[in-house]
């Protein structure tokens, strides 16, 4: 009952720059999507819709850590390159079929987001944010590590993925690939979505407005928030290793900052905290980069990446509040009252003073 | 066995020592305040014994076990709960949301099985606050004093053994203040066994509710006594009007 | 074997000291975490490079000095500029700047493959030769990286802990508000902190990576950045005594490492990272961090 509202709620406050489509328009750009194929013979056209659902995933999965949790993770990668490691290690290894390999590749993404839930809990801001970037780092250094005493062992890229329908024509993979990535972009949107709003939902939004005052409700905030990883985990591996059969490899490219910085430039456009709002900064993204950025002006993909970041940049500083107290000193914001400011005052000032006279 | 016993707490801050070597207790069903000037330690005490801060030395009990240094929300679940002097909501979560959020940890989720159960318990909770209208309006858009009694909401909705309260009456006009007043003496008679425990600046407010005042001054407990017997003490009129000067 | 360690260990050490002076700096000063520090290194390296090269690039040639002292100048002053346009105006929220600031990694990241291409350029030594020290061979331009490095550092901890502007610094690291209200401009120490900082940067990524590999390639921004923030995560955010001692366990660690482990060389950046999160989970305000209770 009180979860409409929630829901209503919810998204007059995300940041926005597209704001709710109506239904109907919803509804246009979901037939669009879901005809699409019709209109063209090329998969490599077909692919780069596909390749969109998956990001869509992908950044949905991080706005459920980032916008509903508010733990900032800036290295999300970590997931997208292993759950693509995982499933190809063990579909061209083990010879295991797709249905096993990315349900386990997935599983892989909770385990590993719960253990690195640890360390990256245990700390905050931006302590946070330079966990989150450590690990991908790691991962790449071992990989590299790994080809270095042991030649035959490079798995800095993996090439000769199987593909999810072998036996199909490439045009007909190419439309078999779109519809199962649709259905799992729809299954996985829904199902963040239906999470983000569901009362465990608003348990992960009192960690993001207040967590000292949701630890005074009586609420085991470090549990909360290893649900919050794992979820996002599982999802983005979930992308990931989808992403690595659609386009046969996998490479510590996918374990870039690069990478891990483009779920949240669609976040950013797409209204952080809505979850379809990422989804859809995931269609604007790819619609800038592949059409307008390359084909109505023609610019090299180093310059897209510098624009991206200058859109990030722009919106980020647009939005931010001003002069937000700094963290540490909202913290000890309480533990001062206005003689404790003057006493330190006093010996600051002291300090200063003789400085000055010298 | 008192409810709450506080032996020998000490806390200190680098070269300050912001509570020193407090004790005090509050029986089942007792009304205790809490005074002295700025700075005098007060909210720290408050901290220390719902684990936000560990103490240097000393220790907690509450129903007789040191709680000391367990964290916040394993304190909640025992049993105390607090509001803040300093407002907190949950900005983005509507105000019965707000209180569901207590609603949802292990001791508030008690005696309650179903959805429907959690959202008529929170409207309840809101009812004795008198915060029914406000229940879908987000938090970050009510009135400081109706945050004030969202605080209260939210901390009697783990149903505590122990309320603790900081400064309750802060930031509140005339009309607001009769009423809180009220519903801290109707919180009292509805569940007599329950402790409440109030910081306060405001003292006409505070010294009609309580039965027992405990008086801080730079981090020690300088005076104990009841209402009457407290204002007219001599070292806690000079600490009072001393900082004054 | 021994001596190398020592010998290199130190060397390391040393030259990462001044590299995460810069980043220590910013945070203590101004609570800012500029994941673009690794960046402002490389940058260094790069105009080092545009500078003394032959054509094409050199258009200046210009000599090894002259060349150093105009890098460190244009990178201080890209920095700040930095700074003032992207960073001040959401200086206090954390996670803000944290974006923000890796946004600057890929922007100057993809300039760099734009103007440079990403193969990898040679960068010359500041001093020739080869020294014998205890048995072990080392080259001039390291023990010359090795003393400018410590002699700066010495500079700007005496400069912080005696003059004005360093004493005002201070103040605002040990206290904003406090700082403010006595008339301190918190605004311009920010951008000059922000100067030191950046040029603290160009001056390690010159000395490091002349001295070193030789070669600057737009992924160098990745180590120093790792090392920076494992070696302040390590002495503790803000205290310079522990950005210096921080530095000398890493650089150990790191030349350890190398030295001890089969095929050490290129684990790189995990050893710190590793450092870093048992420090992260054991004493999270590092051996001399101020220490921030309350949860």
């Amino acid at each position: 009952m009180v979860l409409a509202p929630l829901r209503r709620v919810y998204s007059s406050f995300a940041a926005h720059v597209i704001d709710v489509p109506p239904r109907l328009l919803a509804l246009l750009f979901f037939l669009l999507v879901l005809f699409f194929p019709i209109t063209t013979q090329a998969k490599s056209v077909l692919l780069i819709l596909t390749t969109t659902f998956v990001y869509g995933i992908f950044a949905a999965s991080l706005d459920l850590l980032v916008g509903r949790t508010g733990q900032i993770s800036l290295g999300h990668a970590l997931f997208f390159g292993l759950g693509g490691y995982v499933t190809s290690l063990l579909s061209i290894n083990l010879k295991l079929p797709l249905w096993v390999t990315i349900p386990l590749s997935m599983l892989v993404g909770v385990l590993v987001a719960l253990l690195i839930g640890f360390p990256c809990l245990r700390v905050k801001g931006p302590y946070l944010g330079l966990v989150s970037i450590a690990f991908p780092i790691i991962l790449v250094s071992i990989i590299y590590y790994f080809r270095d005493i042991s030649p035959p062992l490079d798995l800095r890229n993996i090439y000769g993925i199987p593909n999810f329908f072998p036996s199909l024509t490439y045009y007909q993979q190419g439309v078999a690939e779109y519809y199962l990535t649709l259905l799992l972009l729809l299954f996985s949107g829904i199902a963040l979505y239906k999470i983000a709003n569901s009362k465990t939902g608003m348990i992960f939004v009192s960690i993001l407005d207040d967590e000292l005052a949701s630890k005074a409700s009586g609420i085991n905030v470090t549990k909360y928030k290893l649900m919050s990883f794992a979820i996002s985990g599982l999802f983005a591996s979930l992308a990931g290793s989808v992403n690595a059969h659609l386009v046969g490899s996998v490479g510590v490219g996918h374990l870039s900052l690069s990478l891990s910085f483009m779920p949240l430039i669609m976040m950013i456009i797409g209204g952080i905290g809505t979850i379809y709002g990422p989804i859809v900064g995931a269609f604007i993204l790819q619609i800038l980069d592949m059409y307008v950025l390359t084909r109505v002006v023609d610019i090299p993909s180093s310059w897209h990446y510098i624009i991206y970041a200058i859109i990030v940049i722009v919106l980020i500083i647009k939005w931010s509040t001003g002069l937000a107290r700094f963290v540490v000193e909202d913290v000890l914001g309480e533990l001062e009252e206005a003689r404790e400011i003057e006493e330190r005052g006093r010996h600051i000032w002291k300090r200063y003073k003789r400085k000055e006279k010298k | 066995m008192h409810l709450l016993d506080v032996e020998s707490l000490t806390k200190r801050f680098g070269g300050l020592t912001a509570v020193n070597n407090v004790s005090f207790h509050i029986d089942e069903g007792e009304i205790v305040g809490i005074i002295g000037p700025n700075g005098a330690g007060k909210t720290t005490l408050f901290h220390l014994i719902t684990g936000f801060l560990k103490p240097d030395s000393g220790t907690v009990k509450f129903k007789g076990e040191n709680i000391a240094g367990l964290a916040p929300h394993k304190i909640v679940n025992k049993g105390v709960a607090r509001t803040f002097q300093v407002v907190r909501p949950f900005r983005h979560l509507p105000v019965i949301a707000n209180v569901m959020v207590s609603l949802k940890s292990p001791r508030g989720a008690r005696k309650i099985e179903w959805l429907k159960t959690m959202e008529r318990k929170a409207l309840d909770l809101l009812e004795d606050v008198g915060l029914t209208e406000l229940m879908l309006e987000p938090a970050e858009n009510v009135s400081h004093g109706d945050l004030k009694r969202l605080e209260i909401a939210r901390a009697l909705a783990t149903e505590p053994d122990l309320l603790m309260l900081d400064e309750p009456f802060g930031g509140l006009n005339p009309l607001e203040t009769e009423f809180l007043t009220k519903s801290i003496l109707r919180m009292h008679l509805d569940e007599p066994s329950r402790g409440i425990l109030i910081v306060e600046h405001k003292l006409y407010a505070l010294m009609k509710i309580v039965q027992r005042v405990v008086v801080l001054h730079q981090g020690e407990k300088i005076a104990e006594g009841k209402p009457e017997e407290i204002a007219k003490d001599k070292k806690v009129i000079e600490v009072y009007i001393g900082k004054a000067m | 074997m021994i001596e190398a360690l020592i010998i290199f260990g130190a060397i390391s050490g040393g030259t990462l000291a001044l590299l995460a002076l810069g980043f220590t700096l910013i945070y203590g000063v101004a609570r800012v975490v500029n994941l673009a520090h690794g960046t402002l290194f490389m940058l260094g390296a790069y105009v080092f490079f545009a500078l003394t090269a032959p054509p094409p690039f050199g258009v200046f040639q210009l000599g090894l000095l002259p060349a150093a002292v105009v890098t460190v100048i244009f990178v201080g002053i890209v920095g700040t500029i930095f700074y003032r346009l992207a960073i001040h105006p959401v200086v206090g929220d954390l996670i803000a700047v944290l974006v923000i600031t890796v946004g600057a990694i890929l922007i100057f990241q993809h300039l760099i493959v734009i103007e440079f291409g990403s193969k990898g350029w040679p960068v010359p030594s500041l001093v020739s030769g080869v020294a014998t020290i205890l048995g072990v061979k080392l080259k001039y331009s390291q023990i010359f990286a090795f003393v400018i490095s410590l002699v700066l550092f010495a500079c700007i901890w005496m400069f912080v802990r005696k003059s004005k502007v360093g004493t005002a610094m201070q103040a605002i690291a040990q206290d904003r508000e406090v700082a403010m209200l006595m008339g301190i401009n918190t605004e311009r120490l920010y951008m000059l902190t922000m100067a030191i900082s950046s040029s603290l940067a160009a001056i390690a990524g010159i000395l490091i990576i002349s001295s070193t590999s030789g070669r600057v390639d737009p992924y160098i921004w990745s180590d120093p950045l790792v090392m920076s923030f494992a070696i302040v995560i390590l002495g503790g955010l803000g205290s310079i005594k522990g950005t210096l001692i921080g530095a000398f366990i890493i650089g150990y660690a790191n030349v350890a490492c190398i030295y001890l482990v089969p095929g050490g060389m290129t684990l790189g950046a995990a050893v710190p990272m590793v450092i870093m999160l048992i420090i992260l989970l054991v004493r999270p305000k590092g051996l001399f961090g101020k220490k921030i209770e309350f949860e």
